[in-house]
């Protein structure tokens, strides 16, 4: 059964169409990876799904509810929970505290809050960091505080937006085991836009491919990396003749 | 019940603030026994007043980082409950201070609505209009005695502990320090619960708060209520304390600006601040208004002075002289952990 269902969304910023007509589903427990090049419109994407823009047209369906009116803390309610590319807090909390506030939102008790997060903490590898302030850890750390504190409002899908954006490679094998300890241990699906294609491909049942707002392929990722349209929107014409050569030969 | 408990849990402190907080709990109780002039018996009451003010002000104006410098309504429909109450229906003060509360967190409400759609500057002069036009209001307003204010009548048998009229000024200081402590343990609790942690996330950033299921208008409002409840209570004791209310007086923009100095300069959202806040400003205050202020006639010298610890906090510490303290506390320990 399909947990998130987006049929036809465009959003219009004024003249500029950043989203057109885009439709794809989500199974429950899947993995999804939605790629393409800068301003293909992921980010865009994101934020509607998640109630942060209104769409311009469209429906999107979350968990059997139509959520394409909602506001964003309602999405987040219904247990849709999203990273930000920039995750940066925070003058006044602790990474605990930080963590915290995502465990709030099920429940009232700071007792049962302060447990969640631990817990959480501990399930991501950084139990230690509990005590500093988020400015005080390395980027990945950080990055994996934000994961522990969308994930602390036990949400059924996870949006990654460049959860590896300037890790380095040892770093993104790192996030690549606990995204998969994530979806796996705790049956979470995950929609995760990238840069970082190797994370994409080794993470991903399928791909989803956007460029300048429109879908422009869909399927498994070793297929969709050998897609001409996909390669040229990546690379440009040149490389299309040129992977074709390589593939015959 | 785990609200009771947080009230209490002060365990995220150093011990050092503990035994300071201690001795300054020490010294308030004691106070009315040591020798003092009445000018320190007023300083002293004012700086529990600000320190009200400034914790209720810290609410929302330091958990949830919205300036707000329109307190002073708020402080005036207190007043003027009590004294309307008071003057025209005999009623006490234990009655008419809570209904004081409940009006003016009615109106926080139907003024925060609107208000909290508005960001940063915008947000803060808007509470500054809406102050004033109530001011103005009242001053028109003959119910209420329009700009002459009004007067409570003495009563017969003092001290009158229903109708907080006493001849000794220690009957109020310690009516006002019980209000202090319960609105300190009720802060401690505050800055403990699910709304206190949603505050400070809105503060750092509101998509990410939205996206953790925080509703940040609404959470805005309901820090405001809570503010606006504090500033009404005071109100009410400064109508019985004061006997004499206009509105130039308990609604003026001096007074929304100072009750967000207090917890400014003592340092915003941190339990402490405003009462730091107000230990320094008050005496300052006091002191200028009557020594530079009436003897030397530099009268609005206090509103230079202001206007520079503004600029000072900006520029220097935006957390304020606590923010200070902590910062040199955090180096000192750095040090140590080096060494």
């Amino acid at each position: 059964m399909a947990l998130l269902e987006v049929t036809e969304v465009s959003k219009e910023f004024g003249g500029l169409t950043a989203n057109q007509d885009i439709s794809f589903c989500l199974d429950q427990g899947e993995v999804l990876g939605l790629i393409g090049p800068n301003g293909a419109g992921k980010t865009t994407l994101f934020n509607c799904i998640a109630g942060h823009f209104p769409v311009t047209r469209g429906k999107i369906v979350f968990d059997g509810r139509d959520i394409t009116p909602l506001k964003a803390f309602d999405v987040a309610r219904l247990g849709l929970a999203r990273t930000f590319q920039i995750f940066q807090a925070s003058g006044d909390l602790k990474v605990a505290e930080n963590v915290m506030v995502g465990a709030f939102m099920r429940t009232g008790s700071r007792r049962q809050a302060r447990g969640r997060a631990e817990a959480w903490l501990d399930f991501l590898e950084i139990a230690e960091t509990g005590q500093y302030m988020l400015s005080e850890l390395p980027v990945a750390r950080q990055k994996r505080v934000a994961l522990a504190t969308a994930l602390a409002t036990e949400p059924k899908l996870l949006l990654l937006d460049e959860v590896a954006a300037g890790l380095i490679r040892a770093e993104i094998e790192g996030m690549v085991t606990l995204l998969r300890r994530i979806h796996q241990e705790k049956g979470i699906a995950l929609l995760l836009t990238e840069h970082v294609l190797e994370m994409v491909m080794a993470l991903s049942h399928r791909v989803i491919v956007l460029e300048s707002g429109r879908k422009i392929a869909e399927g498994e990722p070793q297929a969709v990396v050998k897609d001409p349209e996909v390669i040229r929107a990546y690379l440009g014409d040149h490389f299309v003749k040129r992977a074709g050569e390589a593939s015959h030969a | 019940m785990e609200a009771v408990r947080n009230a209490f849990d002060f365990s995220d402190f150093p011990r050092l603030d503990l035994w300071v907080a201690g001795g300054v709990l020490a010294f308030l109780l004691v106070f009315p026994a040591l020798p003092h002039s009445s000018f320190a018996m007023t300083i002293m009451i004012q700086f529990l007043m600000f320190s009200l003010y400034g914790m209720g002000w810290n609410t929302i104006g330091g958990y949830a980082g919205q300036v707000d410098l329109g307190k002073a309504q708020y402080n005036g429909i207190g007043a003027y409950t009590t004294a309307v109450m008071m003057v025209r229906w005999d009623v006490p003060f234990w009655v008419s201070m809570p209904v004081g509360m409940a009006l003016a967190v009615g109106w926080s409400f139907i003024i925060g609505y609107p208000l909290f759609r508005l960001k940063g500057h915008y947000f803060a002069i808007a509470t500054i209009a809406t102050s004033l036009i109530l001011k103005d209001v009242f001053e028109v307003w003959d119910f209420v005695g329009a700009a002459k204010g009004m007067e409570i009548p003495i009563r017969k048998n003092l001290p009158d502990f229903l109708y907080l009229q006493f001849k000794q000024d220690y009957y109020y200081y310690y009516i006002l320090l019980a209000l202090f402590l319960v609105g300190l343990l009720y802060l401690n609790a505050f800055r403990h619960s699910r709304l206190g942690f949603q505050l400070r996330a809105i503060k750092d950033n509101e998509d990410v708060a939205r996206s953790l299921g925080i509703d940040a208008h609404w959470c805005k409002i309901k820090a405001y209520a809570v503010a606006t409840a504090f500033v009404a209570v005071v109100g009410s004791f400064h109508a019985c304390y004061n006997f004499n209310i206009e509105p130039e007086d308990v609604m003026s923009l001096d007074l929304s600006i100072l009750i967000a100095m207090m917890a400014l300069l003592g340092g915003a959202g941190s339990l402490w601040g405003p009462i730091i806040g107000a230990a320094i400003l008050v005496p300052l205050k006091s002191y200028l208004g009557d020594w530079l202020g009436a003897s030397a006639g530099l009268v609005g010298l206090n509103l230079v002075i202001y206007g520079g610890i503004i600029m000072l906090i900006a520029a220097v510490q935006p957390r304020g002289v606590w923010g200070m303290v902590e910062a040199a506390l955090a180096r000192r320990r750095g040090d140590h952990g080096a060494a």
